[in-house]
């Protein structure tokens, strides 16, 4: 071997396990027991998930008013485009039977909107938003400029849609006396939402920095002015905004409108007894068939409204026991015919 | 990559003063009739014929893109590709970025152009190595070295011993007597005995170069042909005409030997020669899983076009019911002026989307499997013939899968079975049997276990090749045992075997045949060393002493006589005639005194030929002067008769080779190669049925067949269809088929064949015959049985049998076998040959395996896979083909499965978002998925998985049936596999859906966005869909550890990372998903769905295979069972049975021998003048012989082989 020349002995395949394919490797073999155990194992953490879920989902209070149509005749008076305008506020009252315990969150719920569309989803401008160029209207279509060429700020279909309806809670404290429950309009949002995704131009005077831009054709008033009583929720910065901006997956949705401030009669959550929402009514949904309401509502560990999940851990727990049990009695069965199959291939 | 612009320019453009001619496809006229002169190269330009330049590669560095990516996109799917991406580049249909489908595309692109650059780089390397080989042009009247390529048409080219022959010559003038050369024609037809052509006399004079530099002849023959051996042309010369026949012609890829020098004349070159016009178009080979994959993406087309089609009908409803009245928020593309035109719209935007059901980098990653598996054949030590150092090669890396579902193999013979050499192995003499060698405890011992070979030192004439073990043999020549003497003294005189000895002592046999040559040097190495001969006398050296013989006559061979003879009068004056011959009809022409000694050379032919070794028996008749003379004289009259001249001799023959005395017999091995009856035995337990496919004799064949057990004597019969007419041959299939039909039917099977025959199904009527029946066809029958007419009653009748034998055939046959096959069996071929003969059969097949390692390297130049012996054969179809098979279908499983349960979630979600074309994921994650994310853990799975150890499958044969019944993905599993991608789907979207329409965050606000929605989903379906990968992988190596953990660890990476505030910043408009990943992921609620998600996605798929084990395991399965509960034991492994040894079974004459050798020697013409006497050289026999030997070819070539080579459709 020795006195070949090397070209040949090259031509030797190398004697390395990924080359003569033997690789030290695990072989997978699905048998019983590891299977039994997998099957048992995955069933009780499914049960025991199912039932906590639903014994935190039993503990969370929600309560849900739609007012698409309880307001008198706000619905129809929107549907009608000169009103655009014009105010139209009505009172709904409701008793809470009991009360809210701990921190309490009011949500707006909108009944077939498709924030989900694809051309509304795209129709928004994150350069304009992020406050870098605010005539950057690219992506906006249909809403990129109004009809005298200005850019829109903000631009997009889903900005001009922004939800504006404004929802007061108060609370019949006792027949006569009503109080406005305090609610808190910040923290409604991500952080990284507010701090990084969305930043106003870089000017002091709050209305200079919108300069070159008009507001939404939807929008009553212009961006800058949206809360009167914050000037730091402004702009592009407004939480409902920000709030909005995050489209929805499914037309069926619910935003977070506003936080319960735990003070005076509601440092425990919201005491059972009367209670009235007044809605300045402007969003209009029966135009395209839709409907909203306002939730009130209460949080677990697992946020709120985990009965789904529970409920789908516990099918599946009580699912897995049982195929396991019908699995263990199949293999005992058919464990005898495997044996004398083994014997018979073996003969091969 | 591409090597050097001239590596692909190639030689063919570097011209030399030859002219560049079209191919005949593309010229202008089709050649009618070819001219050409010798030395007058102006004229022959005239013709522009093509030049000696092959060319078998594709492109040049010029054309190679535009070729290549016109060659690409003529694949369907390239095509596909592109249409999506223009559809992409329009901004109202398009939902996605174009790069989610140009990055893939170009990836693919590329690659696919990198792999068939470098094939076409080694092809040019090949062209270029035979272009360029040397041979002497005669040019101006002066020898010069020229390339090959710069061979033309009317060239004079001289040859030297052992070298190729160039071009199709004509031979015109040889350093031998008479213009005869000999040549060896293996990579031609595979036949190695060899053969003689003869210049014809009037060029045969023209030695040397002024003469030839002189010589003007012009040929006109036919066309460039395929036929082999048939060659019709004339020579114009001095104003004589000579016809020339293909006795004449030296065809390229014949090698001379035994012949110092010759002249030709270049009459075809290049693409033009006999061999290149035989070698067939090389096509494109697909397996079918390929086929299977293109109808599949078809199918899944056609399915992307429905779901299409439901969500525009969705769309249009919906804009119509909802999207008009959704004005205020969101109005109308200008351009769309109707819910319809919408619906048209959305259709497009959802083929879009939609279209990663048919992935692009399926196409590529299964390439990128079938290159790993190749190279696991190119690595592997277990194909590496150490004695010929040469490994494995997957020439083609697209076939590997095809490996694993082979259901015929067609195999040649000599060189591919044998190793085509004969060995003398066993004698009988005086009914004593030597050659078996016993070890210390009496056992035969086996080779490998055996001493060292004896010692021929005593003779100084010994060949030192010659081996021979049992020294007893030795002994009794030594002790001068008369029978010992007499046998090889036969054997040193009964041939017609030529010597040459250039120094003193070093002798040189040109042998006709290798039997002949085997056994005349046995005789020389124990002690009777044929020396030299004349036309009248033959000098033997016995025992050291010089003894010359007076030749008094030959008896030749030929096929009816089987045998042959010499009359010989010793120093002593004593006339005695030698004869050796098939123990057949030679055992009833012995004296009945022999009677005893009979029975006992019986026993051991009978011993000899079950070890299927090829017998001669020998025997001896003392014959009285008076009678010679008599008998010598009718012999002489006999000869000169102007009729019946045959059939006289052949009685006169007969008469004198009667009441011989027995001597003993010969066994030659015709050495088969390593490991061929193991081999053989184990494909066919892994229900591979085998055909041999040979150009050699009958006789040859079949005795081959036994020695390696393709033929058994437990069969119950064997079939030989030997028939010249139509007619004859399909009553020779009919009646073979009758017999297997009784055969069956007295089992009980009881339907008629008439029956059966009207069904008209070629559904395989004889599938359930009971008993082995083999079959054996000659190639004229073959030629007959091939027509339309009949290739079904032949077929049918051929895969009844267990085993096929085909002999006689030619090139164009083989491929017309292996077609037949493949157009009605829809199995799956494979052809192995060695030679030149079998690339026709290699090109045809599904898959083409070379020998490689031998002289000639034609046939693995057209082979898929080359390696150096037959017996790798095995591994490369139970292991690497077997593993092969089973990669690709799980990874074609798993893939189908991975991209359902990705895209099918979009068409849920088009019901929630007014079939919008909204996408579910990120238009990253959409770009990524496939290419990145789970790209690596398939593709581990598909090079490195293993169900079972290699040694199992050898073990257990019956493991590769699955490949053979198409079990693993067929339509059947492609439909599971959907189901299951849609079962993942709608898990995937439907839970997800249920949690988020109701929770919240736990910080109270909002969790079902959109882009959470989307997170979630996504990172739900590629832990889903790695667990589903974990479980596929049968055979987890760090690698697929390494894959699997680093996908999902990539994922979450590339997830952050595209979410990351830094890219934000950057590109605001890019990447909107900024912060998501790590509010979403920061959820419990979140990480609960994707758990239960994947729950109930996986839990199925555990509980179903678990099902399957204990239901139906199959034998893959259970042998892992076995493997792991008796890791401790050492299983007991059932080895295969040893083939039976004994037989009793008749060999018949086996030498591959011609006859006319005898007429040859006894005419003194093939001797050289020096070496004759003068004296001794009569005329009376002046030029007949020549004229004789001519007429017996033309003869033979016209009666049985003329048949044979009928032009055959195709």
């Amino acid at each position: 071997m020795k006195e070949l020349p090397d070209h040949h002995l090259s031509r030797m395949p190398d004697n390395t396990a990924i080359k003569q394919q033997n690789l030290p490797a695990h072989q997978l073999y699905f048998s019983a027991k590891v299977v039994f155990s997998i099957f048992v194992g995955t069933g009780i953490f499914c049960l025991c998930m199912g039932v906590i879920l639903l014994l935190s989902a039993k503990n969370t209070k929600k309560i849900e008013i739609n007012y698409t149509k309880i307001c008198a005749n706000c619905a129809e008076f929107r549907e009608n485009a000169f009103n655009f305008d014009k105010e139209c506020n009505c009172s709904i009252a409701f008793y809470l039977p009991e009360k809210m315990e701990g921190n309490v969150y009011m949500y707006y719920k909108l009944y077939g909107f498709y924030q989900n569309l694809y051309r509304y989803s795209q129709s928004r401008s994150n350069n304009q938003l992020v406050g870098e160029d605010i005539k950057d209207v690219e992506d906006c279509a249909p809403f990129k400029v109004s009809h005298n060429g200005t850019p829109i700020a903000p631009c997009g279909a889903i900005a001009n849609s922004m939800f504006n309806d404004t929802i007061v809670l108060s609370y019949k404290h006792t027949s006569s006396m009503s109080v406005k429950v305090p609610m808190l309009k910040n923290e409604l949002t991500w952080w990284t939402d507010k701090y990084v995704k969305f930043q106003n131009p870089r000017f002091t005077d709050l209305s200079s920095k919108f300069v070159g831009s008009t507001k939404p054709p939807n929008w009553p008033k212009p961006i800058y002015d949206l809360d009167k009583s914050n000037p730091d929720n402004n702009g592009f910065l407004n939480d409902d905004f920000i709030v909005w901006m995050r489209t929805a997956a499914f037309p069926t949705f619910k935003k977070l409108y506003r936080r319960l401030y735990r003070i005076h009669y509601f440092t425990e959550g919201l005491p059972a007894g009367n209670y009235s929402f007044n809605i300045s009514y402007n969003f209009p949904v029966t135009s395209f068939g839709g409907q909203k309401s306002v939730v009130l509502s209460t949080l677990t560990w697992c946020g709120g409204g985990c009965f789904f999940l529970g409920v789908a851990y516990t099918v599946t727990g009580a699912l897995t026991w049982l195929a396991s049990f019908v699995l263990m009695a199949i293999h005992l069965t058919w464990k005898r015919k495997k044996v004398t199959y083994q014997e018979q291939s073996h003969a091969l | 990559m591409l090597g050097s612009p001239m590596g692909l320019l190639g030689p063919c453009w570097v011209r030399w003063h030859c002219v560049r001619k079209s191919t005949p496809q593309c010229g202008s006229v089709v050649e009618e009739e070819r001219r050409a002169r010798a030395n007058d190269r102006e004229y022959n330009e005239k013709f522009q014929y093509a030049s000696n330049c092959i060319k078998t590669s594709k492109y040049n560095i010029l054309t190679f893109l535009p070729v290549n990516l016109f060659e690409q996109f003529q694949e369907v799917a390239n095509t596909y590709f592109l249409f999506l991406l223009i559809l992409q580049l329009i901004p109202q249909i398009s939902s996605l970025s174009w790069f989610t489908t140009i990055v893939p595309l170009v990836l693919v692109l590329t690659i696919t152009a990198v792999k068939d650059a470098t094939d076409d780089y080694f092809r040019h390397k090949s062209d270029n190595q035979v272009n360029n080989r040397q041979s002497q042009v005669l040019i101006n009247g002066i020898l010069q070295q020229e390339q090959w390529m710069n061979v033309c048409v009317g060239d004079i080219i001289k040859l030297e011993n052992n070298q190729f022959v160039a071009a199709d010559l004509l031979l015109l003038s040889s350093s031998e007597p008479h213009g005869l050369c000999y040549i060896e024609t293996a990579e031609l037809d595979g036949e190695t005995n060899m053969k003689v052509r003869q210049a014809i006399p009037v060029t045969s004079e023209l030695g040397d170069i002024s003469k030839l530099a002189k010589f003007d002849g012009e040929v006109i023959c036919e066309p460039p042909n395929n036929k082999l051996d048939k060659f019709s042309g004339t020579l114009y010369w001095k104003e004589n005409k000579f016809s020339l026949s293909n006795q004449n012609m030296l065809l390229r890829g014949c090698v001379l030997r035994n012949t110092e020098w010759c002249f030709g004349l270049v009459i075809f070159a290049g693409p033009d020669t006999k061999l290149m016009q035989n070698s067939g178009r090389t096509k494109f080979k697909r397996t079918s899983i390929d086929r299977l994959m293109n109808t599949l993406v078809l199918w899944i087309f056609g399915f992307l076009v429905c779901m299409g089609v439901i969500l525009a009908i969705g769309n249009a409803i919906w804009e119509h019911e909802v999207g008009t009245r959704f004005q205020v928020y969101l109005p109308w593309d200008e351009a769309v002026d109707s819910a319809f035109f919408s619906g048209f719209l959305s259709f497009w935007s959802y083929i879009i989307i939609l279209n990663t059901v048919v992935p692009i980098s399926l196409y590529v990653s299964v390439e990128v499997i079938r290159l790993g598996h190749s190279y696991f054949i190119n690595w592997d030590k277990k194909m590496f013939c150490m004695k010929k150092r040469t490994p494995a090669e997957a020439r083609t890396t697209t076939l590997n899968e095809e490996l694993g579902q082979v259901e015929y193999i067609f195999s040649d013979k000599t060189g591919t079975l044998t190793q085509n050499i004969m060995v003398f192995n066993k004698c009988s003499i005086n009914g004593h049997s030597y050659g078996d060698v016993f070890d210390v405890l009496g056992h035969k011992a086996e080779l490998g276990e055996r001493p060292e070979p004896i010692d021929f030192s005593f003779n100084p004439l010994a060949d030192k090749k010659f081996l021979f073990w049992d020294p007893s043999l030795l002994e009794a020549v030594k002790m001068g045992d008369p029978h010992t003497h007499e046998f090889f003294r036969l054997l040193s005189l009964c041939h017609t075997v030529m010597s040459e000895e250039k120094n003193e002592g070093e002798l040189y046999y040109k042998a006709q045949s290798p039997d002949e040559g085997a056994l005349v040097t046995a005789a020389r190495n124990f002690g009777f060393v044929f020396r030299s001969r004349t036309p009248k006398t033959i000098t033997v050296h016995e025992m050291g002493i010089a003894i010359t013989y007076q030749l008094l006559a030959i008896l030749d061979f030929n096929n009816i006589r089987k045998r042959m003879s010499v009359i010989v009068r010793n120093p002593e004056g004593k006339i005695r005639l030698y004869c050796k011959g098939a123990d057949t009809l030679l055992l009833d022409r012995l004296h009945q005194s022999t009677h005893e000694l009979l029975s006992a050379t019986m026993d051991h032919l009978n011993e000899y030929a079950g070890e299927g070794l090829r017998t001669l028996v020998l025997a001896y008749k003392d014959l009285d002067d008076d009678y010679y003379e008599e008998w010598a004289e009718r012999r002489l009259q006999a000869s000169l008769a102007q009729d019946n001249r045959e059939d006289r001799l052949a009685s006169i023959y007969e008469e004198v080779e009667s009441d011989m005395m027995l001597l003993g017999a010969t066994a030659i091995e015709d050495k088969l190669q390593q490991g061929v009856p193991e081999t053989i035995a184990l494909l066919t337990l892994a229900n591979i049925k085998i055909w041999v496919l040979t150009g050699d004799k009958q006789e040859t064949a079949v005795n081959i067949g036994y020695s390696c057990k393709m033929l058994t004597d437990d069969m119950t019969e064997v079939f030989i269809v030997t028939g010249h007419t139509v007619l004859e041959v399909r009553e020779e299939l009919r009646k073979a088929r009758e017999k297997m039909m009784d055969s069956s039917r007295a089992v009980g099977n009881g339907c008629s064949y008439q029956e059966k025959l009207s069904s008209s199904r070629l559904a395989s009527v004889l599938d359930a015959v009971a008993g082995e029946y083999a079959l054996v066809i000659n190639g004229h029958s073959l030629a007959h049985a091939l027509e339309a007419d009949m290739e079904l009653e032949f077929l049918e009748t051929a895969c009844a049998c267990k085993a096929v034998i085909c002999c006689r055939v030619t090139p164009l046959q083989k491929a017309q076998v292996v077609e037949l096959v493949k157009k009605y069996k829809k199995a799956v071929t494979l052809a192995i040959g060695d030679g030149a003969n079998d690339v026709s059969m290699i090109k045809t097949a599904h898959i083409g395996v070379g020998i490689s390692g031998q002289e000639g390297i034609q046939a693995v130049l057209a082979s898929d896979y080359s390696f150096s012996q037959f017996k790798f054969l095995q591994r490369l179809l139970l292991v690497h083909g077997r593993w092969s098979y089973l990669r690709m279908c799980k990874f074609l499983c798993y893939f189908f499965y991975k991209n359902f349960a990705f895209t099918m979630v979009h068409f849920w979600f088009g019901f929630f978002c007014g079939f919008s074309a909204q996408t579910v994921y990120d238009q990253y994650f959409i770009t990524l998925y496939n290419i990145v994310y789970t790209s690596l853990p398939v593709l581990a799975m598909g090079v490195f998985d293993q169900d079972v150890p290699e040694q199992r499958s050898m073990e257990y044969p019956k493991l590769y049936e699955p490949g053979q019944l198409n079990l693993l993905f067929n339509k059947r599993e492609f439909f599971i596999c959907i189901a299951q991608g849609i079962y993942t789907s709608v898990l995937m979207f439907f839970i997800p859906y249920g949690v988020f329409s109701e929770a919240t965050r736990d910080d109270g606000t909002q969790l079902a966005d959109y882009q959470s929605f989307a997170v979630t989903v996504a990172t739900s379906l590629v832990i889903v869909v790695s667990v589903q990968i974990g479980l596929d992988t049968g055979y987890w190596t760090a690698i697929n550890h390494f894959f699997i953990w680093g996908s999902l660890a990539v994922y979450f990476a590339i997830l952050f990372a595209m979410h990351s505030n830094g890219l934000f910043d950057m590109f605001p408009n890019q990447f909107r998903f900024v912060g998501n990943a790590q509010n979403t992921l920061a959820q419990p609620t979140v990480w609960l769905t994707i758990v239960l998600t994947t729950v109930v996605c996986i839990m199925p798929v555990v509980a179903f295979r678990f099902l399957r084990l204990n239901l139906k395991p199959d034998l893959s399965d259970t042998v892992r069972y076995t493997q792991l509960v008796r890791k401790k034991q050492k299983a007991q492994h059932r080895c295969m049975r040893r083939v039976g040894r004994t037989g009793s079974r008749r060999s018949g004459y086996a030498f591959s021998h011609q006859e006319g050798f005898g007429e040859l020697i006894m005419s003194g013409k093939n001797m050289r003048l020096s070496s004759l006497a003068l004296s001794s050289f009569t005329t009376r026999s002046s030029s007949s012989w020549i004229e004789s030997l001519r007429r017996k070819k033309s003869d033979s070539a016209s009666s049985p082989g003329g048949v044979a080579e009928k032009p055959l459709k195709g």
